[in-house]
């Protein structure tokens, strides 16, 4: 019965880490520059869902989607204001720009954080459920909420790959993360594949947002913490590696609902923590990792 | 030398300003020492710590939780200082052997773990809300600033001065092309190490100060990811390379986020967007202009 | 006419000299008595966590208190002025504040936080800065304790509301009364946050909650980090117990809406600060329908005559309304405040003399504090006819009192999807 309930668990959360890292891998694999925003993407695509939802009264559906768009906006925001200027500066040296993109998506996420608790407090908010009421799953009593969640997180995984692997812009996307150089030569616009990129970041770390205050509630101070968990398995599953990163998500996430069910609630983030140690030391290029 | 001239300013204001400003500026002074301690790591080695608080967090909650069991306050500096050290060595050996983002990946790792540690064991620590400390070095408001002032001013010399020296040269030159220097004959992986120790070493001292000073730890003020940040921010706005860029930028920085504490809870925000703002379009900080001016070679 | 050349010849130059003199110092004497306000204010610093649900109400409430007093009058014709520090829900960031308020802005007392570790991290400082301080919502036992074993030391600060013991015996005896007679429980699981309130408090539990006829079948303490509460719900569920009694302040929302989602058949009675206050309707989209709380004081029920009227003008003004320790900050400005009058001024060793003799009707009842030889010293006193709390429970996006029988409005009413405990 446990062991139902854990496989269940354990998927509906695994979903949502993928859909987290899909996106925030494919920005590394497309640009090579990690970013340490998504936190705070999905902590504004929560917060202004819960507010179209609740207080605009828009309801659920239409709450949900304006949040996914203020997630998007964000990315934008992110890219035009911190990420682009400092690829761009020349006063920066190169081997540095990595090292100030980092430091400025960290601060860039901070005043995030700091600007949403100033207008929505502390307080962890949650969406309501997309659909209300409980199945029952083989005797284990699980809310359709969760079951749709995860299925949506799916969906949109499976629509990201049909756009990378079976469009014309899914390829040059895919190209331009093995080879920019040799994409310009031939004469493709990089700057519209990285706005291309930084919107389906956005809708992917926005939905994914919207989908956990669902679930479980989103609050200001979980906003590091999200950072820290998909910077994990996209470190784990390999930088560059979409595949990676999906598999990844559900080894974090059946390792901390295990540790959560088996051992102790309180011990919840340790052991993916631990893994992650274990990875970087002996295999640095994660999983499926290129770069 | 000017840097003497600011010293005997910062020392004769305690006969004007209030007890609670001279506050400020001691924890402004500890402060300082955490960025020209991380400066020397970045600056120098070009290692990237993004998790200079792990360093500072095992000397301020060693110290804290020794001073808690009624023990006196030199042991439990030293007892800090110590634990930072092996902290730094346990980190280094193996994160010197990673390149890139790898290495500041390993370092903010090492920040939630010890963050989770000391949730975990909430009953030791305090976990999030904090832990208070019984025996403070002083309660007198003076007294605390000329101990911090003379503090960092007796770590800048050291810093500085290693910075200057043969090892600091050396340091230089693994940090920006470490093949070369390998090519040269130097250990580069054994003076980085050094550096690092160098920087726990300084780090977990002034954490267990800044606690014993303080009164209280807690994750949010000693460990946590933004007060790394604001530690960065300080050593880059000062200007990198430049060690005492970091206490100026530092000491900066604290001092502009108390003037704007009336703006509540958006005072992280308007700091933290002038900080990126410095570093978009003055990646070279402060005094990193200046200095850089008469040291290119 | 008054002709002052026969007056002089009369009474004599230096008499008109004289009562001249005295009629103009009189005079000025008389304007210096009628000049308003001419004296600075008397300042009270107040701490709290503007971004908290429970933590807002602190500085709200205090507002009012001030802005009370000085309708009527002020205090020894000087007037009340409230100073706001926002602590962030960390004890680092109190303790500085509490040094700015003393050092700085030079405040006669100050009211800090509902968050133990915070009051406990004051604590020391009170007593070094000779600063008279009470906390309205904390609730460790040690703060009390503190004064008690240190009296010379920590005898300003003082403890505003219920200590965790008490909370927790007047939990037991709702569910003596109500759950366990009415609803015929037999068992429960105790259900609380690792934070430094809830040890005393679980401590109680586990003594008390026997005698009051429930077997407790465990005791979970869950990381206050918590986001994910589906394991929790689940391990207790497996252990069918009729009730879970809960311990809850610093996380509230999140553990009440998985509650509902998952539908989890079994009620939560206790504690849930968070639950205190309307706001947490909105914020669980009104999945906190049927949790039972002990607070301070409930909309619509006079424990005192002016339990009714503070609830409603607090509404008004901030459209929510307050958490348990809004009434208990309300009271405890306006103790301050009859303390430094008792005291004749804001001497700090005089206001603490002052305040060990309060006995003040306020919102939450009558305000009396242990004394040197009690156990929890300047604690509040519990007990009937003083201060005991009420038990609240949500109903239809409202608070309706269940317990004590005497002030209830309402009968406890369960959630469909709750199965235990059943009447």
């Amino acid at each position: 019965m446990t062991g139902l309930q854990i496989l269940i668990d354990g998927f509906a959360i695994s979903a949502l880490y993928a859909l987290a890292a899909v996106g925030f891998t494919l920005i590394f694999g497309v640009s090579g520059f990690l970013n340490l925003a998504p936190g705070g993407i999905m902590l504004v695509a929560a917060l202004i869902g819960w507010w179209a939802a609740g207080t605009l009264g828009l309801g659920v559906y239409p709450g949900t989607l304006v949040g996914v768009l203020a997630g998007v906006a964000t990315a934008y925001l992110t890219y035009f204001l911190v990420v682009r200027p400092i690829q761009r500066s020349r006063k920066i040296p190169r081997e540095e720009t990595e090292i100030f993109v980092l430091t400025g998506t960290l601060l860039w996420g901070i005043m995030i954080q700091g600007a949403m608790a100033f207008i929505f407090s502390d307080n962890p908010v949650t969406m309501r459920p997309l659909i209300g009421g409980v199945a029952n799953i083989f005797g284990v009593r699980t809310p359709w909420n969760e079951i749709m969640i995860a299925a949506l997180c799916w969906i949109v995984i499976g629509l990201l790959w049909l756009l990378i692997n079976r469009t014309p812009v899914g390829k040059s996307m895919l190209a331009a993360s093995i080879n920019p150089r040799g994409l310009t030569l031939l004469g493709f616009d990089l700057s519209r594949i990285y706005l291309l990129v930084w919107s389906i970041y956005g809708v992917l770390a926005g939905g994914a947002g919207v989908l956990l205050a669902s679930f479980l509630g989103v609050g200001t101070a979980n906003a590091g913490q999200l950072t820290a968990s998909a910077f994990s398995i996209v470190v784990l599953g390999g930088l560059g590696s979409v595949t990676g990163s999906l598999i990844a998500a559900f080894v974090v996430g059946y390792l901390e609902t295990v540790t959560a069910y088996l051992i102790n609630p309180t011990l919840r983030p340790i052991p993916a923590l631990l893994l992650l140690v274990v990875v970087v030391y002996l295999r640095p290029q994660g999983l499926l990792g290129r770069r | 030398m000017i840097a003497l001239a600011i010293v005997l300013v910062a020392a004769v204001l305690p006969l004007w300003l209030s007890a609670y400003v001279l506050g400020v500026l001691t924890v402004a002074y500890y402060f300082g020492v955490f960025s020209m301690a991380w400066d020397l790591l970045f600056g120098f080695a070009g290692e990237v710590n993004f998790g200079p608080t792990f360093l500072i967090g095992l000397g301020a909650y060693t110290a804290a939780i020794l001073d808690n069991n009624g023990l006196p306050i030199p042991v439990c500096v030293l007892a800090g200082t110590i634990a930072a050290v092996i902290g730094g060595v346990l980190l280094a050996m193996p994160a010197l052997r990673l390149r890139g983002p790898y290495f500041g990946l390993v370092t903010l790792v090492a920040v939630l773990l010890l963050q989770n540690a000391i949730v975990i064991f909430a009953s030791v620590t305090g976990g999030e809300i904090g832990m208070t400390v019984p025996n403070l070095i002083s309660i007198d408001a003076r007294v605390n600033y000329w101990f911090a002032l003379g503090f960092m001013a007796i770590s800048a010399v050291i810093l500085f001065g290693l910075s200057r020296s043969a090892i600091g040269l050396i340091l230089q030159a693994s940090g920006q092309d470490a093949i070369e220097a390998a090519a040269l004959g130097f250990n580069v992986t054994k003076h980085k190490l050094a550096a690092f120790c160098i920087s726990a070493f300084f780090s977990g001292l002034a954490g267990a100060l800044l606690v014993l000073y303080m009164g209280a730890a807690s994750v949010g003020t000693i460990v946590d990811i933004s007060i790394g940040v604001q530690i960065i921010i300080g050593a880059v706005l000062g200007g990198r390379r430049t060690i005492l860029g970091g206490a100026l930028g530092a000491v900066f920085l604290i001092v502009a986020s108390e003037f704007l504490r009336p703006l509540g809870q958006l005072n992280t925000f308007v700091v933290s967007a002038i900080a990126l703002a410095v570093i978009i379009f003055f990646p070279g900080g402060m005094l990193g202009a200046v200095l850089r001016a008469g040291e290119r070679e | 006419m008054f002709d002052v050349k026969k007056a002089s010849a009369r009474f004599g130059r230096r008499f008109f000299a004289r009562s001249g003199a005295a009629a103009a110092a009189l005079g000025l004497l008389a304007l210096a008595a009628s000049a308003p306000a001419a004296e600075p204010p008397i300042k009270i610093g107040v701490i709290g966590e503007a971004s908290a649900v429970a933590g807002a109400s602190i500085t709200k409430a205090a507002q009012m208190a001030a802005d009370d007093i000085n309708a009527h009058g002020g205090v020894l014709g000087r007037q009340v002025e409230v100073v706001i520090y926002d602590d962030h829900s960390s004890a680092a960031d109190a303790v500085r504040a509490f040094q700015r308020a003393a050092d700085e802005d030079k405040v006669s007392a100050v009211v800090a936080s509902y968050i133990s570790e915070v009051a406990l991290a004051i604590e020391p400082w009170s007593g070094r800065l000779k600063m008279p301080f009470i906390t309205p919502g904390a609730a460790s036992t040690d703060i009390s304790k503190h004064v008690h074993d240190d009296y010379a030391q920590y005898k300003y600060t003082f403890h505003g509301w219920m200590t965790s013991a008490f909370i927790a015996q007047s939990i037991c005896d709702f569910e003596h009364d109500m759950i366990v007679k009415d609803f015929h429980a037999k068992s429960t699981v105790v259900m609380s946050e690792d934070a430094a309130w809830t040890t005393p408090l679980d401590a109680q539990y586990l003594s008390c909650l026997p005698k009051a006829g429930l077997k407790v079948l465990d005791h979970i303490r869950f990381n206050p980090d918590t986001t994910d509460f589906t394991p929790i719900f689940n391990k207790i569920e497996g252990e069918h117990p009729d009730v879970i009694t809960t311990g809850i302040s610093h996380v509230g929302v999140q553990p009440t809406v998985q509650w509902h989602d998952q539908h989890v058949p079994i009620a939560m009675v206790g504690q849930s600060s968070q639950a205190t206050t309307s706001t947490f309707w909105k914020d669980t989209n009104g999945n906190a329908e049927g949790v039972i709380t002990a607070s301070a004081a409930a909309p619509g029920v006079a424990i005192t005559p002016t339990t009714v009227s503070f609830t409603e003008a607090y509404i008004k003004r901030f459209g929510d309304s307050p958490a348990y320790d809004g009434y208990t900050t309300y009271d405890d400005i306006h103790i301050i405040a009859d303390a430094i009058k008792r005291a004749g001024g804001t001497d700090p060793d005089k206001m603490v003399d002052a305040m060990e003799k309060t006995n003040y009707v306020g919102t939450i009842g009558t305000v009396q504090f242990y004394g040197k030889s009690d156990e929890y010293t300047h604690a509040i006193k519990y007990g009937p006819g003083l201060v005991t709390g009420v038990v609240l429970q949500w109903q239809n996006g409202k608070q309706v009192t269940v317990w004590p029988r005497d002030k209830a409005n309402a009968k406890i009413q369960f959630p469909t999807f709750i199965k235990s405990p059943h009447a």
